[in-house]
């Protein structure tokens, strides 16, 4: 029964189970969300990273994450659903274009690192791929 | 306007309650109603552990440009006026603008910021009942138990690389938080420790190393990891079981076992909010007797205040290695 007491408890169970569930179904890391698996897992995001590749007219390179984009490539890594990894990649573009750079295509990888039960060695895993097709630049029209 | 009766000079008779007859008539007096009415000795520990909220609060400022100054702005309200600490829409405020905190970036806050969120929501629901103590008291045991339930949950089942030792294995390694604690207690040199650390980078996907580095692990640094898999779950179960289990089976022991996983956890886990957040929910269980125990609860808030500020673990470590 939901009371001024039980509430706020209610409310924890409801976040930390849809925490578990995100966690097993979209790769949520299991640290955030509210589940309270922090110190329980090294599947967060220092052992995740993005590759962001930026495809225009003439152009192929990889991004440096830019201070300006870190807030949003954090929340990607932690969780690499279709939305998170678009808000991320249409980031990258209005800042391409604010640079006057030509940038038609994002591709967003999201990485984790597993590590060995026995050696420890470390080894790499794609979580995610993603790809943008960004709109057309619009024409200036003078 | 209400009117309250006083049977004796040192006790209020709580309005509604049946009188005892055969006491002498007592005085009457009439105050205006305040947005609380506790008794006179209830208040001790309620109002510290609400004090000690807007401390943590304080002391930890938290959110986007929007958000951070309110909260702050409110944690010094309630810290100077009496009738801010038990207010309930200062309260409810302040768990609005939390909650605003944790979407904002979702899912960047990390998990003490829900509970603060649960706790603040937890005092405003309280200030509305006629028993804000006992409701809090409550309040405070359900979230604690289940918060510490599911961080078990996470640990035991949920978690293929806990029990099986990777993570504080790995841990202890990577994480420089650790690294003082690392060399002290697992006995590595900072030369090892760097070593190992180069050991552990993974290398691009698909490549490999024909002669690749070792991770070095003392029989010290194993059982030190070993030590801290099981003893954290171990720790973490009990919390659980004595928040859950009836209040009356439990009695002091409950408040015993979380201030012995504050004072152990927080000298190594760098999230000092955490502490201060359990033990100001310990605080709020305490019972009106019970004062050696309120009073240790503040000493444990002290307590981890000074870990988070006192780099210990690396004094140790010059002391024992001669700087």
């Amino acid at each position: 029964m939901i009371t001024p007491r039980t509430a706020p408890a209610f409310l924890l169970a409801v976040v930390a189970v849809v925490q578990i569930v995100l966690a097993g179904t979209a790769d949520l890391t299991p640290w955030k969300g509210g589940g309270f698996g922090m110190f329980a897992t090294l599947d967060h995001n220092a052992y995740r990273r993005l590759d962001v590749v930026m495809e225009g007219t003439e152009r192929s390179e990889a991004l440096e994450i830019p201070p300006s984009l870190e807030t949003a490539a954090a929340r990607a890594a932690a969780f690499p659903a279709g939305w998170m990894l678009r808000s991320l990649a249409e980031g990258v573009v209005q800042r391409e274009r604010r640079y006057q750079r030509s940038v038609s295509r994002v591709t967003i990888t999201v990485w984790r690192t597993d590590f060995d039960r026995t050696t420890l060695r470390a080894s790499e895993r794609p979580l995610r791929v993603f790809t943008y097709m960004a709109p057309p630049e619009p024409t200036l029209v003078r | 306007m209400r009117t309250v009766w006083f049977r004796d000079s040192h006790s209020l008779r709580w309005p509604g309650s049946p009188r005892n007859s055969g006491q002498p008539a007592g005085h009457t007096i009439s105050v205006e109603p305040g947005p609380l009415d506790l008794r006179p000795t209830d208040t001790a520990h309620f109002d510290t552990a609400l004090r000690l909220t807007a401390i943590a609060l304080l002391l930890r400022p938290m959110g986007p440009w929007f958000v951070s100054p309110v909260i702050l702005a409110a944690g010094v309200l309630v810290l100077l006026f009496p009738r801010a600490l038990r207010d309930r829409a200062v309260w409810s405020a302040l768990a609005l603008l939390v909650a605003i905190r944790i979407a904002n970036d979702w899912p960047l806050a990390d998990n003490h910021i829900y509970l603060l969120c649960y706790w603040v929501l937890a005092v405003a629901l309280a200030l509305r009942t006629p028993d804000p103590r006992s409701c809090l008291a409550g309040s405070s045991r359900l979230l604690i138990g289940l918060a510490f339930a599911f961080a078990v949950l996470w640990k035991v089942a949920l978690s293929p690389d806990f029990i099986d030792g990777r993570f504080f294995r790995v841990t202890l390694l990577t994480d420089p938080r650790f690294g003082a604690a690392t060399q002290l207690v697992g006995g590595l040199s900072k030369a090892e420790l760097d070593a190992n650390r180069e050991a552990v980078v993974p290398l691009p996907h698909g490549a490999e190393l024909t002669d690749p580095p070792e991770v070095r692990e003392p029989p010290r640094l194993r059982a030190f990891a070993t030590f801290s898999t099981w003893g954290i779950v171990a720790l973490e179960a009990l919390v659980a079981a004595m928040m859950l289990a009836p209040p009356g089976r439990t009695g002091p022991w409950r408040h015993i076992v979380l201030l012995a996983f504050c004072g152990i956890t927080y000298a190594f886990a760098p999230v000092a909010g955490f502490g201060w957040l359990l033990v100001v929910m310990g605080l709020a269980q305490v019972e009106d007797r019970q004062v050696w125990i309120s009073r240790l609860y503040v000493v444990t808030f002290l307590v981890v205040l000074f870990y988070d500020q006192l780099p210990w673990t690396e004094l140790a470590l010059d002391f024992f290695r001669g700087g």
